[in-house]
């Protein structure tokens, strides 16, 4: 009778092979689980973004002003846009070059991207950066833009939890508003400080009353987003996105067109001859925080 | 003299989760306009605390299946005690996040339609795992014929345990990684923080364990003795390992004439929230490590596992502001001024107010958990939790 329950005790103490086995097998198999999953979301591609035929864009001929070597630079990229959008959305690759040189910031850029795309304050696409070099009274100002740099190998892109982030097959990096959770992992990962959060204000929500200004709904991504009661982009990861919704309608991003210096070169990066590709070729070019590893599609002119 | 104490405790518990819940009130009333982050410093005080929380689910499971399996005295008997602690932290924390999010209706995304290569979805995973494994041991420790023994009837308690054991270990240690796959900020890009994570977890846990301890138990098991012992020692030990990590850290960064996180570790140490690194983290820790050394009294132990569980929030905010608060791209702050697109953060009324409710609700789930599993105990198997 002793020596059973001293059995007994000793099988309900002690760990067997097949305890620990079956405790391996588990943990074993929770591990296997976990790295299959994350090699599976490292390898799966990116969300569909239409491609192919559907994609080409027929933009109307300019009727009333004529494209050559002398026409202002604007006109010349405009007419660029046109053959890049005949394009499927795959052998395009959107890129911007900004000539320093140029920029007198006057901050217009600024102030036309947040009326484009209706910005709430607190959420700046394109902020213009002052940097001053010398010591007083040997100084000099230098303004460089900052908008998206729309990276090849974009940190906020792989940190969003639930894919509502990815780069578009013609460089743009996209956000899905419907699906951003607001966890602002991504504003954490972009060593340019690009993404803002929508926090839900209004420039004149402390006046007599919200003006209707604010309340209209923008064309960000080519659909209507209004925020009212809460809706995204509120609460949303925000961004540059080149003006995605005009480059569709064949328009050049608000920022070029506004910009009085014509400090901006936009257009197609596969096209040889295009502007855009024309200035990314200059020896005189810098890449913000190239360290980072980023690869940014965004080049300064100095 | 502990029943005085308990309801000394009861009160101020009672006062926090009042003043609290008015925060709490006032938070879903005006959604995120009486925080302080923003967009260039976008996590702040709730994500501190729901480092601390997962931190204390992982550490407070991990010391408890060590203990239970070395058949340490006092963490068989209380396993399920250990399980609903474990639970309600990582609640409490998971809440805490909820609350921080910009679309917090949406959260259930990163369950459904998670990106795994997000260390965040594959923490997320990991807590719901981490919930199921622990409601499958209780489970499974209903199945026991004494509370005492290892095994339940089926031995399916240790395969499991050992599953729930690698999660609390993985996630406090992924909270370190979260931080520091992120290349843009050089202060989180560190091999370092993963370990630091996790043996604030193991410190910040042993804490709370032992605060259960003293308050819950402390007629069963004398204060020199098992299981006290062996958490005193793992408190003090952490302390002091993770004061070493540190010391090791900054000592490099100002022995270095070019360290790349200098300013980063400046703002630590001599920033505008100088008093946190000086005071509450190490002040804290310090009389922290004389308390549980020296204490001879459950009142004394307990106050110092309550000060290491409290002040070792500040090690999660010393990693987390100073890392944001550096840019990388100099003059950005002044290109576009807002209150929101600064690089410096301090917590608003608001953020405190909802972190005494997110404190109060987390205590709530340990008690009312304990009460309520122990009256479905006590029906079930006759004894308490």
């Amino acid at each position: 009778m002793a020596d059973e329950t001293k059995q007994k005790k000793s099988i309900s103490e002690e760990i067997t092979r097949k305890d620990f086995l079956k405790t391996a097998g588990v943990v074993g198999g929770g591990v296997a689980v976990s790295v299959a999953a994350v090699t599976a979301a490292r390898l799966s591609p990116p969300p569909e973004t239409p491609t192919g035929a559907d994609t080409i864009r027929d933009i109307p001929e300019f009727k009333s002003v004529q494209v050559s070597e002398e026409s202002d630079v604007l006109i010349r990229m405009q007419a660029e846009l046109k053959k890049a959008l005949a394009k499927p959305v795959e052998e395009r690759k959107w890129k911007m070059v900004i000539d320093t040189r140029k920029c007198v910031g006057c901050h217009a850029c600024t102030v036309a991207c947040i009326a484009e795309n209706k910005l709430p304050p607190g959420v700046v696409y394109r902020p213009v950066v002052e940097e001053q070099m010398g010591e007083y009274p040997n100084t000099q100002l230098r303004y460089f833009p900052r908008p998206c740099m729309q990276c090849e190998n974009p940190s906020c892109v792989s940190v969003c939890p639930v894919n509502a982030t990815w780069k578009r097959p013609d460089g743009i990096t996209q956000i899905d508003y419907d699906k951003c959770i607001g966890c602002r992992y991504c504003l954490t990962a972009c060593p340019y400080g690009a993404r803002t959060s929508d926090f839900g204000e209004y420039y004149t929500e402390d006046t007599p009353e919200l003006q209707p200004y604010e309340t209209l709904p923008n064309n960000e991504y080519g659909k209507s987003w209004n925020r009212e009661g809460h809706n995204s982009p509120m609460g949303n990861a925000r961004k540059c996105h080149f003006c995605l919704h005009r480059l569709n309608e064949g328009e050049l991003p608000m920022c070029v067109t506004t910009c009085i210096g014509r400090a901006n070169y936009f257009g197609d990066a596969n096209d040889p001859d295009s502007l855009v590709t024309e200035m990314a070729r200059q020896p005189n070019q810098v890449k913000l925080l190239e360290e980072k590893g980023t690869k940014p599609t965004v080049i300064y002119l100095l | 003299m502990l029943t005085k104490t308990y309801k000394y405790v009861s009160r101020i518990w009672l006062i926090v989760f009042i003043i609290g819940l008015a925060g709490l009130i006032l938070k879903f009333a005006t959604g995120e306009k009486l925080a302080g982050y923003g967009s260039y410093v976008p996590w702040g005080l709730w994500v501190a605390l729901y480092f601390h929380f997962v931190g204390i689910s992982g550490g407070v499971f991990a010391i408890g299946t060590l203990g239970y399996v070395f058949d340490l005295t006092g963490f068989r008997e209380n396993f399920r005690v250990i399980l609903v602690v474990s639970v309600a932290a990582v609640i409490t924390g998971l809440f805490s996040i909820w609350l921080d999010l910009g679309q917090p209706f949406r959260f259930a995304r990163i369950l459904y339609a998670p990106n795994f290569g997000s260390m965040m979805a594959f923490n997320a995973w990991m807590y719901s795992l981490f919930i199921g494994c622990a409601a499958g041991l209780f489970w499974l420790s209903l199945k026991k014929e004494k509370q005492t023994d290892l095994h339940d009837k089926s031995r399916w308690m240790l395969p499991l345990m050992g599953l729930a054991f690698m999660f609390s270990i993985a996630f406090p240690s992924q909270s370190g990684a979260f931080f520091g796959v992120v290349d843009a900020k050089p202060f989180w890009s560190s091999p370092l923080l993963p370990i630091l994570f996790l043996v604030s977890a193991i410190t910040s846990g042993g804490a709370v364990l032992l605060l259960v301890y003293t308050f819950l138990h402390y007629k069963e098991f004398d204060l020199s003795q098992q299981p006290f012992k062996m958490l005193r020692y793992v408190i003090i030990g952490g302390i002091l390992f993770y004061f070493l990590a540190e010391f090791a850290e900054y000592s490099l960064v100002f022995w270095s004439p070019n360290s790349h996180i200098r300013e980063a570790v400046e703002l630590i140490l001599f920033g505008p929230f100088w008093w946190v690194f000086w005071f509450v983290h190490l002040g804290g820790g310090l009389i922290a490590l004389y308390v549980l050394w020296k204490g001879k009294t459950y009142q004394t132990v307990g106050t110092g596992a309550f000060i290491v569980a409290v002040t070792f929030v500040s090690a999660r905010l010393n990693v987390l502001v100073p890392g944001q608060a550096v840019a990388e791209l100099k003059g950005l702050q002044d290109a576009f001024y807002h209150e929101r697109l600064r690089f410096d953060y301090s917590a608003t009324l608001n953020e405190y107010l909802v972190a005494l409710f997110i404190g109060a609700f987390g205590v709530a789930l340990v008690y009312f958990g304990i009460k309520l599993l122990s009256y479905f105990t006590q029906k079930k198997l006759g004894t308490s939790l």
